[in-house]
């Protein structure tokens, strides 16, 4: 294990505390971002080395983690901002003599890089040399068996309901311009994050590389909808269909199956398709289909006098309960 | 964001109020003076937090300290300049970048 923090700062497990701190010490000589500005593999070793040595030097912190209590990982720490980020865009130069030959004690902006080779920020610098000048920034002690865990990287996919719904692949293209297919498994929930495993930032010397998070967004459906693992939808039948009952085509997420209507349906009335939801391995959730009676926009004069006559002669009363519970 | 010399200590924990007036009596960080006393903007505690490094996790004598702080403050104004350089550059038309790009490689060893 390369986020191993007794790996990180090369001691072993029995090292004492001075040992700890006099390793750390070393590698943050060699590694310090303000002494290597711009150099992001160089800040992520030192990032790595210091929360490694954040998580060590806590004596009760170590005996959790040798006891297995608290893992690695949540001693990553947030971003800091190094000295160098600032005192860049400080144009007065106020620690370094005032402003210089070019910069005429104006502020200026770092928005752009150079000739389209630097993306632009305070961090296109070495960018601008390697790209440019065709030669990497050359690397100073302190890398020997270095190796830490590259970073995990965040993305957000938006997919259609049917994909999240029935699972998919997705190719998809990563800043770095690496393609990758990801598995979307049946029943993915809006907001759900699948966590890709060493397909984030690589990792530095011989650790593994971080993870990518995807966070998915599950566009709705104008049919469907979910409850849990079953598929809701409401199926519009005709007057006829639902006083004789009929055999109606209906759509599920696989494709349209035929369904029986019961003679008298009522609006509202919830049938279940057994298996035609997700289905997820072994078990599969249910469609839920909701009747809901239609009449056409114009009423004809057949089914008017239908009406007329099946009124005159009816005393049904579909409110009768209601008047009784209130 | 302006911090008075106890907020600037709560800031940074491994700083102390004598560590930060020893400091400023050394020059390594320079305040500006309020009506109140000294006020630490986001540069003072950026360099703060690199003196707390310096100093503590890296244990560099109080002796050496001047040279180290003389070579990052060098190194800092010569990216700004590169920058600004780099900035200049960018506002040339693109024939005039290439053959500055074409000089510049001309002249690098490998």
């Amino acid at each position: 294990m390369s986020n191993d923090p007794y790996k990180i700062l090369g001691v072993s497990t029995t090292a004492t505390q001075d040992e700890i701190k006099k390793a750390y010490r070393k590698l943050a000589k060699s590694l310090h971002p303000d002494l290597h500005p711009g150099d992001t593999e160089k800040q992520a070793q030192f990032q790595a080395v210091s929360a490694a040595h954040d998580l060590l030097r806590d004596p009760e912190k170590r005996r959790r983690f040798d006891a297995g209590e608290i893992d690695a990982s949540g001693q990553e720490r947030a971003q800091r901002q190094y000295y160098h980020q600032y005192a860049g865009q400080d144009a007065g130069g106020r620690y370094d003599g005032g402003a210089g030959g070019f910069g005429g004690g104006q502020r200026h902006g770092y928005s752009q890089g150079f000739g389209g080779f630097g993306t632009g920020g305070e961090e296109d610098l070495s960018d601008l040399f390697s790209d440019l000048f065709g030669r990497r920034p050359r690397g100073g002690g302190g890398q020997q068996g270095f190796a830490a865990r590259g970073r995990d990287q965040r993305y957000n996919l938006e997919i259609g309901f049917l994909e999240a719904a029935r699972g998919t692949k997705r190719g998809v293209t990563m800043p770095d311009g690496k393609s990758i297919e990801i598995t979307i498994p049946p029943g993915t929930a809006d907001g759900q994050t699948l966590r890709l495993r060493g397909k984030g930032s690589p990792g530095i010397g011989q650790g593994p590389a971080g993870d990518a998070l995807v966070s998915i967004a599950v566009s709705p459906h104008p049919v469907f909808t979910r409850e849990g693992d079953d598929i809701v939808m409401e199926l519009p039948i005709t007057f006829d269909e639902a006083v004789l009952g009929a055999k109606v085509e209906v759509p599920t997420i696989s494709g349209p199956l035929s369904m029986t209507v019961p003679k008298g349906a009522s609006s509202g009335q919830r049938m279940r398709l057994k298996g035609k939801g997700i289905t997820r391995g072994k078990t599969a959730g249910d469609q839920v289909v909701r009747l809901k009676i239609v009449l056409p926009k114009a009423i004809d004069d057949d089914m008017r006098a239908l009406a007329e006559r099946w009124r005159a002669a009816s005393d049904f009363d579909p409110r009768a309960e209601l008047r009784r519970t209130t | 964001m302006r911090l008075d010399e106890r907020s600037v200590v709560a800031r940074i924990d491994r700083l102390t109020l004598r560590d930060l007036r020893a400091w400023m009596r050394e020059g390594w960080v320079l305040p500006a003076q309020g009506e109140t006393g000294p006020e630490f903007d986001d540069l003072d505690v950026a360099r703060l937090r690199l003196l707390c490094d310096l100093r503590k996790d890296m244990a560099l004598p109080p002796d050496v300290m001047p040279t180290v702080l003389t070579l990052i403050d060098h190194l800092n104004r010569t990216r700004r300049d590169l920058h600004v350089l780099a900035e200049a550059l960018d506002a040339q038309p693109a024939d005039v970048r290439r053959a500055v790009v074409a000089t510049v490689r001309s002249r690098m060893p490998d």
